[in-house]
């Protein structure tokens, strides 16, 4: 590595900032990505992958997601989530430019890194791939568009005059035409993405050439890099982390939905129907009017029992000189 | 200071080699011997007893050398290293070898800061991957322990079934149960009834409507003070028990729990035994047919304070 | 130590302890020796999935525990005690979302840390017993996921472990054996849950733990390999301690990873189909996504009929588990650079090509299926 730094070419050079770019804002980023998902601010569906690649990649795609998803009509997904994200990883990308740049100037390059490093490689970045990474969707859509159709009719093709008479059989067909336009469609990407890294690359090593050289020997070097990651004031920084920490934990909770979002058939909530407001007086009235209603009840009863008796007692009475008579009309032989 | 290894020996005479080895005792960690070279006849082990002082470099014999050539030779098979056995902190008492063996810190590694920084960063790391997962991991587990009350009215029978004032009738039924996800089972529960006159109405009642309220805080159900249906909770406010309506032979006609014997009169205020108090009274209403309705209650036993669970 | 005592004072409870602890068990010296370890060229990044997947594996503990808190494992309740925690447990479905997606999580990243040993030739001498006890943590992962699947005892959990059982059973001589000790009987049902219970709470954690352990003792006996380039300069100045910044970056890696499943936690909860039933009806059978590509495999002409079978559902995977195993004993080249080994190379690529390729072409499949 030490004697290649002459002959870094833009691609290393590219790549060797902008991968530990992308991978040291992620889990920053995804700690707020979480939230927003916890809020229901944003829904993926199908497009997960390709969002997560962009909000990965987001110091070069931050600028040219509208286009893409505007111009050319390929949504990531729905919510006022995803542009916040997109703008919330800002001042990560920056910071993480910063921390990265400082030590490729020092270590690959053997520069002093510029003050305020970390804004300018952010905003040349983001502009050179607002320009760039819509051409490269829009050819690589269109590549791999062609290669598919093309190898559909390929393969269609080949299986009527292939051995087997009804065709190629299912799962082959399949594995053939996949490799055929995948192939194509990635020879295409890498080769895109190449172009597009190593001008990332020649953007840096401009910047990279009206800077002083650093004169120390490499291990001085490393040990620069290494305790620029210790911040001046650890006390302050760890509890600003914590402090911070602490605070999106709790919004965290409020936010968690209790139950499910994607409930099953078998366990739909029912409709809560509102309780009827409790009203003591009225209810303590209605208990009143019911006493009184089977108080009165009961005397009606009561009389009604009374007159019943008196019937029955005529009656029986009646019955028993019927019965006595024919008693003894029986028993008078 | 302890004998270091190839410090020279010399007896009360004259210099007869220096120490290639050193014996240590097992049990008391301490140093018994050292062995002797003797200038190539034949390693001697000598004890440490005859050691009149120690150096650096020097280790002084007490004793002619005379009497170190009569010791049998050294066997050192009949040694192993401290390597080769398990002694706890044997090390840490031994210090026979002369200067130190040390490896270098790493040049990163040199700064103090740097590592108590990553050290503490990583311990919020940490704290903060915990954190999130506290708050629902406690509700989850906690979800079946304050289920909230099932305040349906149940009937338990009919007024019809109590022929007598101011006595305890027993009044069976049947709950349906259903925990969770098992299919519903039934279980048998009573109540015990007293159709209560004014007097003993008062001693219940103490002149005041009992009010019932939810877990919030909202009025349930009151109990009027002039119904003169009232319910006791089936189970004994000691420890759970189901009690029994008895004669007593000096208090009469009373609730008497066969467990610990706690006795309550009809107004189920305790007359003896450890009951820390009265029968537990319950809502209770009385329909238009003479059904006998109840909603179910159960309190937490042994306490002084109703505390409803059920 | 946190707390820098001011000398000549009394020194704080804290310290006291520590100091008791360390006079009766040596823990000073312990510790340096577990964590004063010097990586060679340095912490860096890609050495951080190693103790990714035991962050895993814990979490996995961690959400399975609670999980059988509510879980029931008879065939008559499973599903409903599954969809009780999904529907009525507070959180729930959260933690069950985390059990799910990382599972997945350990699938991924136990193959990225394989692909990294392997790019970076750390199976060579050495480490050779490093590599296979690897292999075998593997096999336990592989276990772990398949048998978890079948517990929710939906028609998905039933179904995609009929054919994989139906798979094992191909095996000549021992298949037969295999089989019906999985199912516990001629077919899958009550015995078969129970049995995949055990085996995924008990038994599978404990030889994880045991092989984890001897896992890590082999590699501190080895030590760590390094970077397979630069000069020994430039590897000595760049070199620092295990601890504090590998073991830095490893959390970062480990809260990474966390977000990372509980963001799928959210885009994607677990939903159960149907509760299982003998008769698949219009359901096609289908394995965890990390099968698909071997699943996709299978249905190739070349491994129909019987000796087809016999090689795609035996042979094939047998001498790729025996070609790895093997691996450290026949590539003796001890050039651990990736860039000079190209078969290794172009071995690996063609490799993790086959197993996207086969695994998207099984996606592709299923619109073909109706």
């Amino acid at each position: 590595m030490a004697d290649e730094r002459e002959s870094l070419s833009p691609v290393k050079i590219g790549l060797g900032v902008l991968w530990p770019v992308c991978w040291t804002g992620l889990p920053i980023k995804l700690v707020f990505a979480v939230l927003i998902l916890a809020m229901g601010m944003a829904q993926f569906e199908g497009r997960l992958g390709i969002a997560f690649l962009m909000l990965l990649t987001s110091p070069v795609t931050v600028f040219a997601v509208p286009t893409i998803t505007m111009g050319l009509e390929s949504h990531l997904g729905e919510g006022v989530g995803i542009p916040l994200l997109f703008l919330i990883s800002i001042p990560i990308d920056i910071w993480a430019f910063g921390v990265v740049g400082r030590t490729f100037f020092l270590e690959n390059l053997r520069k002093e890194p510029p003050d305020g490093l970390g804004l300018t490689l952010w905003w040349k970045s983001a502009l050179a791939g607002a320009l760039f990474l819509p051409m490269l969707w829009f050819t690589v859509s269109t590549v791999t568009e062609t290669a598919i159709s093309t190898s559909r009719s390929l393969v269609e093709m080949e299986s009527l005059r292939h051995v087997f008479g009804t065709g190629l059989p299912v799962a082959e067909r399949i594995s053939i035409e996949l490799a055929l336009w995948g192939t194509v469609a990635s020879v295409v990407l890498i080769a895109l993405l190449l172009i597009g890294v190593s001008l990332i690359g020649w953007i840096i090593r401009g910047t990279a050439e009206a800077a002083q050289p650093a004169t120390e020997n490499y291990q001085r070097l490393i040990t620069r890099w290494d305790l620029m990651r210790v911040p001046a004031d650890q006390g302050l920084m760890l509890t600003a982390v914590t402090g911070a920490g602490v605070v999106l934990s709790l919004l965290f909770w409020a936010v968690l939905p209790v139950t499910t979002t994607h409930p099953h058939e078998c366990c739909k909530k029912p409709d809560v129907k509102a309780q009827p407001m409790f009203k003591p007086l009225d209810t303590l009235n209605k208990n009143e009017q019911q006493i009184a209603q089977m108080t009165a009840q009961l005397a009606m009863l009561e009389q009604q029992k009374a007159e019943a008796e008196s019937e029955k007692d005529k009656g029986k009475r009646k019955a028993q000189t019927g019965k006595d008579a024919a008693s003894s009309a029986v028993k008078k032989p | 200071m302890q004998p270091k290894l190839k410090s020279r020996v010399r007896c009360a005479d004259r210099e007869i080699g220096e120490v290639t080895k050193v014996v240590v005792d097992p049990l008391s960690h301490e140093i018994s011997h050292i062995v002797v070279s003797m200038n190539g006849s034949g390693e001697r082990q000598v004890a440490m007893g005859h050691v009149q002082s120690v150096t650096e470099s020097l280790v002084e014999l007490r004793v002619p050398s005379s009497e170190i050539l009569v010791l049998p030779p050294f066997k050192r098979d009949d040694y192993v290293t401290t390597h080769e056995v398990e002694i706890s902190h044997l090390e840490e008492k031994i210090h026979v070898t002369p200067g130190e063996v040390l490896v270098p810190y790493p040049e990163l590694e040199k700064n103090v800061k740097r590592r108590t920084f990553f050290m503490n960063f990583t311990n919020v790391i940490t704290f903060l991957i915990g954190l999130p997962l506290a708050y629902p991991i406690m509700r989850y587990l906690m979800k079946p322990m304050y289920a909230p009350f099932d305040n349906a009215w149940l009937k338990v029978g009919n007024i019809g079934k109590i022929k007598e004032d101011d006595i305890g009738v027993q009044f069976e039924y049947k709950k349906k149960v259903k925990e969770v996800y098992m299919p519903e089972y039934e279980i048998e529960k009573n109540v015990w009834v007293v159709k209560a006159t004014s007097a003993l109405l008062d001693k219940v009642y103490q002149g005041k409507d009992l009010e019932f309220r939810d877990a919030t805080g909202t009025a349930l159900w009151t109990n009027k003070k002039e119904i003169p249906f009232v319910a006791f909770s089936g189970k004994c406010p000691h420890l759970g028990c189901g009690f029994k309506w008895r004669k007593h032979k000096v208090l009469g006609r009373v609730f008497l729990c066969p467990c610990h014997l706690s006795i309550f009169d009809a107004s189920g205020k305790v007359l003896d035994g450890p009951a820390p108090r009265p029968l537990d009274v319950l809502p209770v209403r009385v329909s238009v047919g003479g059904d006998l309705e109840i909603i179910e209650m159960e309190f937490k036993a042994g306490t002084k304070s109703q505390v409803r669970i059920i | 130590m946190e707390q820098s005592s001011i000398p000549g004072a009394q020194s704080t409870a804290t310290e006291k302890v520590i100091a008791f602890l360390d006079d009766r068990v040596g823990l000073k010296q312990m510790q340096a020796k577990m964590l004063n370890e010097p990586v060679p060229g340095g912490s860096r990044w890609a050495y951080v999935f190693g103790s990714v997947l035991l962050f895993l594996f814990l979490m996995q503990a961690l959400t399975g525990i609670l999980l059988m808190f509510y879980y029931v494992p008879t065939a008559d309740h499973a599903y409903a005690s599954t969809q009780y925690i999904i529907h009525e447990v507070d959180y729930g479905w959260f933690l069950l979302g985390y059990h799910f997606w990382g599972s997945s999580a350990m699938a991924v990243c136990v193959i990225a840390h394989m692909s990294q040993v392997f790019l970076w030739g750390a199976y060579k001498k050495p480490r050779e017993l490093l590599w296979i006890v690897g292999l075998a943590l593997f096999g336990i992962v592989i276990g772990f996921g398949f048998t978890g699947y079948l517990l929710p005892w939906d028609q998905r959990a039933y179904w995609a472990t009929t054919v994989g059982v139906e798979i094992l059973d191909k095996t000549p001589v021992l298949g037969d054996f295999m089989a019906r000790f999985l199912k516990g009987g001629p077919t899958p049902g009550q015995m078969t849950l129970s049995r995949f219970f055990v085996i995924h709470v008990m038994i599978l954690p404990a030889a994880l733990m045991g092989l984890a352990g001897l896992h890590l003792f082999l590699f501190r006996v080895a030590g760590p390999a390094g970077p397979f380039r630069g000069t020994s300069d430039e590897i000595k100045a760049k070199t620092d301690y295990f601890f504090p910044r590998q073991i830095w970056k490893d959390i970062v890696g480990m809260a990474a990873v966390f977000a990372t499943i509980c963001a799928l936690a959210f885009w994607e909860p677990v939903v159960l189909l149907e509760e299982a039933t003998p008769d698949p009806g219009d359901y096609h059978p289908e394995p965890e996504w990390y099968f698909l590509f071997y699943f996709q495999l299978l249905r190739l002409k070349i491994f129909s009929g019987e000796f087809g079978q016999l090689l795609g559902a035996v042979a094939l995977p047998v001498a790729f588990m025996v070609l790895l195993v093997a691996l450290p004993f026949i590539d003796k080249d001890p050039e651990r650079n990736i860039f000079k080994r190209p078969i290794a190379l172009v071995s690996w690529i063609v490799v993790m090509v086959t197993m996207l390729l086969f695994t998207v072409a099984a996606v592709i499949n299923r619109e073909f299926l109706d």
